[in-house]
């Protein structure tokens, strides 16, 4: 007996996305296999962040089909898409600016915590207990990203680069087994951006993820990713390893050419 | 004790004006501006005039038990919780001054709706609702310790899981559900507690008053409890709290002073009719400008603690 083949992590199939006259999807189809960092690139409009939306529920797709491990998810709310195991950041940084580092990666950990209204607000044992599992918990991925010392300060006084960090650290307090990155290296320096693909890599070992992640920089999308997807215009112009991407004549052409 | 009984009226009515700030705090924690607590304020006195009037009605010269306004209360509370409840699942498609108007649009549809049912006493009301106490000053005994668990209950709130996704919600709903969180059940929960707190004080208010009318909600108190909450603070509990008493202190004081002849007889009857109203929307007006985030911060409040300036900024200005 032989078991069928697993089924991709992510699959996206004729995914589509309208605004008005705008096709900002068109038609795109790929599958990202688990424990791949994934890249995806493409010049500015072509839509990568809108289908980081579609694949998590932000926005919903005008046709086409998501599936997580083979269950169909299309349509699904954000959150149910989270509860799935699917975190992200955001290009333009979404963190909880008036609230400490601790408390936005605290946040984080909300689908994995039960604690109700009155086990909470009267202070129950196991209600306490899990409060101190979060808090540890959240101290430990704020040491990860290396904001620990800085825990109670407010999210949105830390410099760029910081909260690109502790963004990543609010999405891994999900327990991802999928990661989504829009830009993470946006307004790095040229040795934090180095850092970053260290980073990645040793993310997805550690925590068993896979990962998808928007870059414009494409000698670190080359570097770090296992495969690539190009977009231009909405369409889904080629997918492949950094090698086979990088001599596509239809890449060259649309977007690597203007590059060099 | 003397100054006490003085006051027994004022004091018990700066504790009921903080509670209904705390009502519509709730709700504005998961980020929704609603004015509807003058609505459910209104419901849960009703709800209480009714019982104690017509199903716990006392004999003849019989005091009325303690026990069954606390019951009331209760009672008051459930319901207007409910009631919250079927408000907030239409209003769930609603955000920011839509929001606000849709609510002041239930204000208006109970206050109506209590003008014309027989139940309510139409435009005349319910009155000689019966006493449990000898003085007013008495209902200290039922408001403070309301008060007490209101406030135990949302500063506990604001520290734990569920308090924290509200505070997600409020501060990025988009980012909360990409963080989890469902955030429909729990906007509907957070205006449903603040429906419950309305009817809860409204139920003992209606018994302080003595009668209960449709005068009780309306549009004035949406915008009297929001000015408490805007000037108080609205990103703390302690901003409501003390916007609705130092708020409902000030102007009777001043009234006060104005019956003992201290006060000319044009500003005591602009204090006493529609002033009131127009200094709250002037401290608004100029509240906004220079205190943007109300009066009490969390930022005050922790420099407080500390007993230092800015201990947040200065860590986050001694990084490169
Ligand atoms: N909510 C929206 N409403 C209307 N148009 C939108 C919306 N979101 C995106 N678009 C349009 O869809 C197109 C794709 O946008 P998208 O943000 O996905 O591009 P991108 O590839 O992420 O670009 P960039 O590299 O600049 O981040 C753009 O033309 C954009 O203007
Ligand atoms: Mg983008």
């Amino acid at each position: 007996m032989t078991a069928p083949p697993a089924a991709p992590t992510l699959e996206v199939r004729g995914l589509t996305r309208r605004f008005g006259g705008l096709v900002a999807v068109d038609d795109v189809s790929f599958a990202v296999q688990e424990g791949e960092i994934f890249g995806l690139i493409g010049p500015n409009g072509a839509g990568k962040t809108t289908l980081f939306n579609l694949v998590t529920g932000l926005t919903p797709p005008s046709a086409g089909a998501l599936l997580h491990r083979g269950d169909d998810i299309t349509g699904s709310p954000p959150h149910v898409v989270a509860q799935r195991g699917i975190a992200r950041t955001f290009q333009n940084i979404r963190l909880f600016t008036n609230l400490s580092a601790l408390g936005n990666v605290m946040i984080g950990r909300h689908i994995h915590t039960r604690s109700g209204l009155l086990p909470g607000v009267l202070g129950f044992p196991s209600s306490r207990a899990e409060e101190e599992a979060v808090r540890e918990r959240a101290l430990e991925l704020l040491d990860l990203v290396g904001l620990r010392d800085r825990a109670q300060v407010r999210a949105g006084s830390f410099p760029y680069g910081d909260q690109r960090r502790l963004e990543i650290a609010r999405a891994l307090a999900l327990e991802p087994r999928v990661l989504l990155l829009d830009e993470p290296a946006a307004g790095l320096n040229t040795n934090e951006k180095a850092g970053l693909s260290r980073f990645v890599r040793e993310l997805r070992d550690r925590f068993d993820l896979t990962v998808l992640l928007i870059e414009h920089h494409v000698p670190l999308v080359m570097g770090l990713c296992d495969r690539i997807a190009v977009l231009e215009f909405g369409r889904l112009i080629a997918v492949g390893d950094p090698a086979a991407v990088r001599s596509d004549p239809a890449v060259v052409e649309a977007y690597l050419g203007e590059e060099t | 004790m003397a100054l006490l009984q003085a006051y027994g009226f004022l004091i018990v009515l700066m504790v009921i004006n903080a509670l209904l700030a705390l009502s519509l705090y709730l709700p504005l924690m998961s980020g929704q501006l609603s004015l509807a607590s003058p609505g459910f304020y209104a419901f849960g006195g009703y709800i209480a005039a009714i019982l104690s009037t017509r199903v716990f009605a006392p004999a003849d010269g019989e005091p009325y038990a303690v026990g069954l306004v606390v019951l009331e209360m209760l009672i008051a509370g459930v319901a207007s919780g409910a009631l919250g409840v079927l408000v907030a699942i239409p209003a769930l498609r609603l955000s920011g001054i839509y929001l606000a108007l849709a609510t002041i649009a239930f204000v208006e549809i109970l206050r109506v709706v209590s003008l014309n049912l027989p139940i309510t006493g139409q435009a005349v009301g319910i009155f000689g609702i019966p006493q449990p106490f000898g003085s007013q000053l008495g209902y200290l005994l039922l408001a403070i310790p309301l008060f007490l668990l209101a406030v135990v209950f949302v500063a506990r709130l604001e520290r734990v899981r569920i308090g924290r996704a509200f505070t997600a919600i409020r501060a990025d709903e988009l980012a909360a559900s990409a963080m989890g969180i469902a955030t429909g059940p729990y906007k509907v929960l957070a205006f449903a507690l603040g429906a419950a707190l309305a009817g809860t004080t409204g139920a003992l208010a209606a018994h302080f008053v003595n009668t209960w009318n449709a005068r009780q909600g309306t549009f004035d108190a949406s915008i009297l409890y929001l000015a408490f909450v805007l000037i108080g603070g609205s990103r703390t509990f302690v901003g409501p709290v003390v916007g609705g008493l130092v708020l409902t202190a000030v102007p009777e004081l001043l009234r006060g002073s104005a019956q003992v002849g201290a006060l000319p007889a044009w500003l005591e009857g602009f204090l006493s009719g529609g002033g009131r109203l127009i200094i709250f929307g002037v401290l608004l007006a100029v509240g906004t400008v220079f205190f943007p985030q109300g009066l009490v911060t969390p930022e005050l409040l922790a420099r407080l603690r500390r007993g230092r300036s800015r201990p947040e900024v200065a860590v986050a200005e001694a990084q490169p």
